[in-house]
């Protein structure tokens, strides 16, 4: 009860300041009441959402939804815009959790069978989804002009961007749950390596487009590649042993420092053209390894920064979704939609096969490489930036799939979950003297 | 010329060591480091800190001031609770510095004709209001009695300059009637207030605990930042009502932000540093605006002691010449509201701060009583 209550009390805050912004007056701060008011709201709503058996992110991204300029304006479309800041923070943080849960020792056993699950997966993904585009085309509404070289590139590059999964929301729910045991690191695994092959891909496949729409292509691609990759990877490892280094040494305000540590990889990451995902995993990788001074210390810091930026990150991405996308090509998204899910399903179940990963794992992973988010929509802008004619089109269809797979995926993967037994249950309140 | 500077290096070294032996700071004041480092990092440094930066810090700036009101409501909270007497002469000797710098420096404008763009008596009133404030002395429970009423005076005085600022902050912003936007402050205060405290009070998970105040200090800042109001007074407003609602809410919410108080007020001087822009004005308003500063807060205080005469020292405004972080949290909110205009009262303001930290050596109480 006093939680609903807040949750109006605040909801009436936020509605009542909106309102009374003059709509003459110049650019407001919307930046802090945005945050605000989505960390307490959204926080509330993840709450409840959590009492029906359902995922808090999803509560987030419902609040997000719910709130955002789509439905309710409370979170106009400026504050939606500012809310955006928090990306870039949030995407580095989660992978750096990632990779503070990927201790290699315990992994060591385990290794050769993920990555035979999930090169097998992947390779059948691509095929699978390549073969149903192909025959879907007339349906797509794309440019019914192209053809030969043109139409495979279009759709080598959609099948790249559809077999996409979300390591962030992936990371996220594992890190909001709590959740531990063969699933999850299996899921985990996955979409690391999925995300590194996106990547590869991507570029591989913007070239081939380039190529067949007549563009300048890029001579030094690789080169750009491996900077992406490896420079990742090396650049995180370093910031990972400063940061170890900071906690053997010094050891104070770790929740400050964490922040600021993946502030400064974001910030960075793009300055240099890296990958701030890899990086932090890198980072996160050789705390956990290398360096595991101040263990304790540092899982009280990261619980603590996490649930903020993980609320204020999924409550942006709510208010950030594209609803009218949905509206106007929502059969098809859907159709396409399921489409990716049977793939997923098939060929996960074919990798664990091959790789004998148990059975009740292998039949569950699936369910936790349905989301898509904010990875795969800055892939599609790219393309939409850069080839406007039918870019658009490819954009406004994945954004309505990243809408639905945002939705549906961390129920689904909070479901295998539990199924798996793998998230801990909540520890009873003391009882009062 | 030697022998006279070494007379003063001799005498700097005896007031340090007689500030010492009173427990009080001697040079170490975050106003004194950050506010140069800010300035030294800002688009008038290495611009390391540029415009851009700065927009986004601004973020910041919302949630710290908010955080800096919610301390003082919560100190000033419960102690004016106890202390009625101790809130009457504290706010007596703020509205005496408000008044004398204000008189003084409204008088001097006027007679030198200084160009400012904005009325000379907004001005005067804005450089009293942040001249009030001040840093409360660091006090080790039951240590030394004059000492702790010092720090009870520095804490319950910045109550007046918040409240006026709130006005002068809705004026600046000409978002509306002034007394409007301050009853919409307050009640904005209020109703987050009462929301944080529907939240923190029976939540048991640390992390979660953490979240809520920080949305809730978050929503106080931004709601008020959004609407071109002071986050400080809103923050004051909560902190107030915390401390009044039953429960611990206080306590949880104190505890709560001791863990981010360093991190945002070091932000918040950094800021106010690297937005430091040189003008002639905020030049010629600096000298009188530290001078005014100085003869306000030793008028204010004798006053203050005169009307609690059983309790506060007669020398209590030395205490009070440090100025602490309130008065530089005051001046960017003007800023905020009004950045066209601001940039003298910030220069003059955040310069007097550290010129007041460093007089305040000077300026020391009697050490035997």
């Amino acid at each position: 009860m006093h939680r609903l209550l807040a949750l109006a009390l605040t909801v009436a805050i936020g509605w009542f300041v909106v309102a009374q912004a003059s709509p003459t007056s110049p650019a407001p701060r919307s930046t802090a009441l945005a945050l605000g008011f989505a960390l307490i709201a959204a926080a509330l709503t993840g709450e409840l959402l959590e009492r029906m058996r359902l995922p808090r992110v999803t509560g987030y991204l419902l609040f997000g939804m719910i709130c955002g300029p789509y439905v309710g304006n409370i979170i106009t479309r400026s504050m939606a815009r500012d809310l955006q800041f928090i990306n870039g923070l949030a995407v580095v943080l989660i992978a750096f959790i990632a990779g503070l849960e990927m201790n290699y020792a315990r992994l060591r056993p385990r290794m050769r069978a993920m990555a035979q699950m999930g090169t097998v997966t992947i390779v059948l993904m691509y095929v699978a989804l390549f073969g149903a585009l192909w025959v879907a085309w007339p349906l797509l509404g794309m440019d019914p002009e192209l053809d030969g070289l043109q139409r495979l590139s279009v759709i080598a590059l959609l099948t790249t961007v559809v077999a996409s999964f979300s390591p962030t929301v992936t990371l996220a729910l594992i890190a909001e749950s709590r959740a531990s045991g063969p699933l999850t690191e299996l899921t985990l695994a996955l979409v690391i390596f999925a995300d590194l092959i996106l990547i590869l891909m991507f570029t591989l496949v913007m070239q081939l487009v380039r190529y067949a729409f007549g563009g300048t292509q890029d001579v030094g691609v690789f080169v750009s590649l491996s900077w992406e990759i490896f420079g990742s990877f090396a650049f995180g490892a370093a910031v990972g042993a400063i940061f170890a280094l900071y906690l053997r040494h010094v050891g104070k305000e770790i929740p400050v420092a964490l922040i600021a540590v993946c502030a400064a990889m974001a910030g960075a990451g793009r300055q240099l053209h890296l990958e701030p995902l890899l990086a932090a995993l890198a980072a996160g990788l050789v705390v956990e390894n290398i360096a595991t001074a101040g263990g304790e210390m540092l899982k009280e810091a990261v619980e603590r920064s996490a649930l903020p930026v993980l609320v204020v990150f999924f409550a942006a991405a709510g208010a950030a979704l594209q609803l009218d996308a949905l509206a106007t090509i929502g059969v098809v998204a859907v159709a396409l939609s399921a489409v990716r899910m049977l793939a997923i399903w098939a060929t996960t179940r074919a990798g664990a096969a091959y790789a004998r990963i148990d059975r009740e794992t292998g039949s569950l992973v699936w369910m936790g490489l349905v989301s898509q988010a904010g990875v795969t929509l800055g892939l599609v802008l790219i393309v939409a930036a850069e080839f406007p004619t039918w870019g658009i089109t490819v954009q406004t269809l994945v954004v309505a799939l990243i809408a639905l797979h945002q939705l549906i995926g961390p129920v689904l993967f909070r479901a295998a979950l539990v199924r798996a037994g793998e998230i801990p249950t909540p520890e009873p309140a003391p009882a009062a003297p | 010329v030697t022998s006279q500077l070494l007379s003063l290096a001799r005498h700097a070294a005896s007031n340090l060591r007689r500030r010492a032996a009173l427990g009080l700071r001697p040079v170490t004041a975050p106003v004194v480091v950050f506010i140069p480092v800010g300035f030294a990092l800002g688009p008038g440094g290495i611009g390391l800190l540029s415009h851009g930066a700065l927009g986004y810090l601004d973020v910041v700036v919302s949630i710290a001031l908010a955080t800096l009101g919610v301390f003082i409501g919560l100190a000033a909270g419960a102690e004016a609770r106890h202390v009625r007497r101790l809130f009457a002469a504290s706010t007596a000797e703020a509205l005496v510095t408000v008044g004398c710098v204000f008189g003084a420096t409204l008088f001097l404008l006027r007679t030198w004709n200084v160009p400012l763009a904005v009325p000379h008596g907004v001005v005067a009133l804005t450089l009293g209001i942040c001249a009030a404030a001040s840093a409360a002395p660091h006090v080790e429970g039951g240590v030394d009695r004059v000492r702790e009423i010092a720090a009870r005076v520095a804490d319950l005085d910045d109550i007046l300059p918040i409240v006026l600022g709130g006005i002068v902050v809705a004026v600046a912003s000409a978002a509306g009637p002034p007394l409007t936007g301050a009853a919409i402050t307050v009640l904005l205060g209020l109703a987050v207030a009462l929301s944080g405290w529907l939240l923190f009070e029976r939540r048991q998970d640390e992390a979660e605990r953490g979240l809520f105040v920080l949305g809730s200090i978050t929503l106080l800042g931004g709601a008020a930042a959004f609407l071109g109001l002071s986050p400080i007074l809103t923050g004051l407003c909560a902190g107030w009502l915390w401390v009044f609602a039953p429960g611990r809410t206080n306590f949880v919410v104190a505890r709560e932000l001791h863990k981010v108080q360093h991190p945002l007020v070091v932000l918040l001087l950094i800021t106010a540093g690297a937005s430091l822009e040189y003008s002639t004005a905020g030049f010629w308003l600096l000298g009188p605006y530290v001078a005014f500063r100085l003869t306000g807060k030793l008028i204010g205080g004798w006053t203050a002691s005169r009307i609690a005469a059983d309790i506060a020292p007669s020398d209590l405004g030395a205490y009070l010449v440090p100025p602490g972080v309130i008065g530089i949290a005051f001046a960017l909110n003007i800023s905020q509201v009004a950045p066209a205009v601001s940039g003298p009262l910030l220069f003059a303001v955040a310069l007097g701060a550290v010129a007041s930290e460093i007089l305040a050596m000077a300026v020391t109480p009697t050490p035997e009583r």
